[in-house]
Formats: C-alpha cells, structure tokens, sequence
C-alpha cells in the first residue's frame, strides 16, 4: 500500500464548555430497565442538557445522549457508566463523545468526530465533576480542525466551584449572550 | 462450564434468535447460567465465520478522509503507521452480563431490544488482565437465513491507566466483523482506525485484532505474540486472579 494517505493535522486546540442542568429539561431519565433495586446494568439514562462557555457569559447550546450504567461501585459511593452523547454549539455545528463517565471522580472521553466548524475533529475532552449530577465543566484538547472562533476561546475561564452560575443574560438566552442559532 | 467438546460444537454452530422462546427477564438470567443445549442465551457475541466480508480490511479509504482536512496546516508529512493490538474479551459471568432488554416486546429479536453488556479483557498473550468493556448492542434485526442477528455496537475497550478505545460498528452474531476505532484517551488520545471482531465461542470468547493509526508506539507490555484462538483458551490463571505482576497498572474493573 502506498503512503498516500496525508496525516492528519496534529495542533491541539482547547476550550472550556459548562454543562448545567437546570431542571428544565425532563433530564436525566433514569431507565431501571434491569429491573433491579440496586444501579445495574441494564439501566439506561438519556439526557440532555444546557451548554455555556467557559466565562458563563453565552449559552452555547446543549448535550444530549446517553449514559449505560455498566456497575455500581459502592466502595466509591457511585457509578461507572459508559456514555455517548454529543454537544451542540448552534450554527457552529456539533462535537460528538464516548467514554467513561464514573460520578465518582474525573474522566477523559474520546471525541469522535463532529459536524460544522467541527468536521474532521479528533482529541480527547476532560470531564470535571463540580456539583453531581448538576454542573460540569469540560476541557476539550481537539485536533484536526480550523482554527476555532474567539467566541468560544477567548473567554476567561471562570474556575469550577459548587456555586458558579450562567450570566443571568445567557440564562434568559438574550441575543448578545448566546452564540448564533443556540441549540434548545 | 460446560465442557471443551460441547463449546466446540457450540461455537460451529451459527446461533440465532436467543430469545426465541424465552423472552423473560428470568428465563434471560436461566440462560445465562449456562444451558447449551439452548444455547445462545444472549447476544453480544459472534459466531465463527467461515468467510471474511471484508478483504480489503487494509485499503482504509484515507486519501478520501483526509481529502476534507487539506485546507487546515498540515504539522508532519510522516506517513501513518499501523500498529496491531490483540485483545481477548471473556465473559466470565460474573458482571451481570449482558443484559438482554426485550424493549419491543416481541417474541423474536426485533428493533427496539437493546443489550447493555461489559466483559473482561486480557491481552492477546493472555498473561495480563487489561481491564473491561463497556457499551451497548442494539438490535437490529434478526436475519432468519443466516440463523443470526445484526447489531449495532457501541462501546470502548478499558485499558486500566493506558486509557480507552472506543469503537463502533456492526456486531453480526455470524461473521467477523470490522468496527470502526472512533477514538481513545490516554496512550490512545486521537487514535483512528479499525478493529476485526473474531467470534470464538457464542457469546463468552472474542478475538479482536485493533489496526490503530494515529499514536506512539504501544507498550511491549500490550504487544505480546498472541495465543491463536481457540475455543478452549483461558486467561493465565494469575491473570484470571488479577495477580499484581498479570495486570496492567490500575487495570480497570
């Protein structure tokens, strides 16, 4: 076989995405389809939910997908789940995921690809859990892509503590505090 | 278990429609504790295929995928190289697994079953206890002149610290097939490419045959020369006992 193939781009860009459920979304849906008292495997969880910038300053859009609960670890006080799922950025297209997500401690997932600004993406996104299961904040590390635009990256990451919140403009979606065609 | 002849006879057999007759989470659970005279109690694994559907496993249409990247700089002009990695996935039937959810509510597996499932992993020498899988198969349909079913997989393979892989792709239960290495973390992070799924025995024995493309050099401790499968092959025993020397690091479980 020849070496036709161009390798792919390897600069590595990151940005900070807030996860937050605001209750609003009928989100999580926890499936006990083991039919089991305990967390087993069998139970599914579909969710979605709202997606900020790093400085809480635009609503971005939002997740959705799916978390198989694989086993209860009580030893740590919680789960392992696999979880596939993607996020939404409005207009600028999508970042789809799988990997692991234990509510017990941080995680790295895959990013398996995207769509939009995100066509050809690859890399990996850290997922910190702040206040379980209600904010998360996401450090993704992408290759392969366009440089991305400064509305996504040129914000000051506010740090992650129990108590951070949106800016109540990107809370109420008003137009200077989302991103184009937000997803909902 | 059962014994080695009865597995060799299982595995030759293309098994289909597990759930024929026995829809019932409770019969699901009889199944699974072993009754091979009705066999394939549950899905996730393949049978053995007489015949590859993919004899081009190699010709990876890359000049096609990396068409739509040429507008972004390109940082390396090394060519790609693959790199193989063997792993043995054993259900060992003490994870719950799998778990059969008869969600369309019909006799025969049909769209709507879904099939949450983790199993253990081993390296492809056997010696050392990786970690586990984790993921989902989705029925899609069964396929009655072909005694089997079609799944859609997703799911990743854990590799203790190393990190992950995930893949997806299809999972027929009579033929190999090729899932598509859709990305990993650690050692893996930005890993492409795809793996060969060889059913060994339905469903507790698989042999996956990872072509990676994308990453360093994987560890000796992974790249160990395979034990050609068989239907009789067992994980090492201190492997099987997760003895410190027969694990990677932190192996998942």
């Amino acid at each position: 076989m020849a070496c036709s193939s161009s390798p792919r781009p390897t600069k590595v860009q990151e940005f900070h995405v807030y996860e937050i459920n605001e209750r609003d979304r009928s989100s999580p849906a926890y499936l006990s389809l083991s039919q089991k008292p305990a967390h087993s495997l069998g139970d599914l969880v579909p969710f979605t939910n709202k997606i900020y910038t790093g400085d809480l300053q635009k609503r971005l859009g939002i997740t959705a997908g799916l978390c198989i609960l694989i086993e209860s670890k009580p030893e740590k006080k919680g789960d392992r789940y696999e979880a596939m799922y993607s996020f939404y950025f409005g207009d600028y297209g999508h970042i789809s995921v799988q990997g692991p997500y234990l509510t017990y401690e941080d995680t790295s997932l895959a990013v398996t690809g995207g769509s939009g600004i995100f066509e050809g993406v690859y890399g990996h996104v850290k997922l910190h859990q702040i206040v379980f299961p209600f904010k998360i904040l996401y450090t993704f590390h992408l290759k392969g892509i366009e440089d991305l635009p400064q509305e996504l990256t040129a914000v000051k990451l506010v740090e992650p503590s129990p108590s951070v919140e949106p800016s109540p403009a990107a809370k109420a979606c008003e137009p200077q505090a989302t991103v184009s065609n937000f997803t909902n | 278990m059962a014994s080695a002849s009865s597995l060799k006879a299982i595995s030759s057999l293309c098994l289909s429609n597990p759930f024929k007759s026995s829809p019932s989470p409770s019969q699901t659970q009889r199944l699974l504790g072993l009754n091979f005279s009705h066999s394939h109690s549950f899905p996730t694994l393949k049978s053995t295929p007489t015949h590859q559907s993919f004899s081009n496993s190699k010709n990876f249409p890359t000049a096609a995928f990396f068409g739509q990247n040429q507008k972004t700089a390109e940082r390396s002009t090394q060519p790609t190289k693959v790199q193989e990695l063997n792993v043995y996935e054993i259900n060992e039937r003490d994870r719950g697994s799998p778990a059969y959810l008869r969600l369309s509510k019909k006799e025969v597996n049909s769209l709507g079953d879904l099939v949450p499932f983790s199993n253990k992993i081993y390296s492809g020498d056997l010696e050392k206890r990786l970690g586990i899988t984790s993921g989902l198969c989705v029925l899609i349909q069964n396929v009655p002149e072909k005694k089997g079913d079609r799944y859609e997989a997703i799911y990743s393979f854990y590799f203790g610290e190393y990190g992950h892989i995930s893949v997806q792709g299809a999972y027929l239960t009579c033929e190999d097939t090729y899932l598509a290495v859709t990305g990993g973390s650690g050692i893996f992070e930005g890993v492409y490419g795809q793996v060969k799924l060889q059913q060994i025995v339905f469903p507790f024995k698989l042999f996956y045959t990872f072509y990676l493309k994308g990453i360093a050099d994987l560890p000796a401790e992974l790249t160990g020369k395979p034990v050609a499968p068989s239907p009789s092959v067992e994980p090492s025993p201190a492997a099987k006992a997760t003895e410190a020397h027969a694990t990677v690091k932190n192996f998942t479980n």
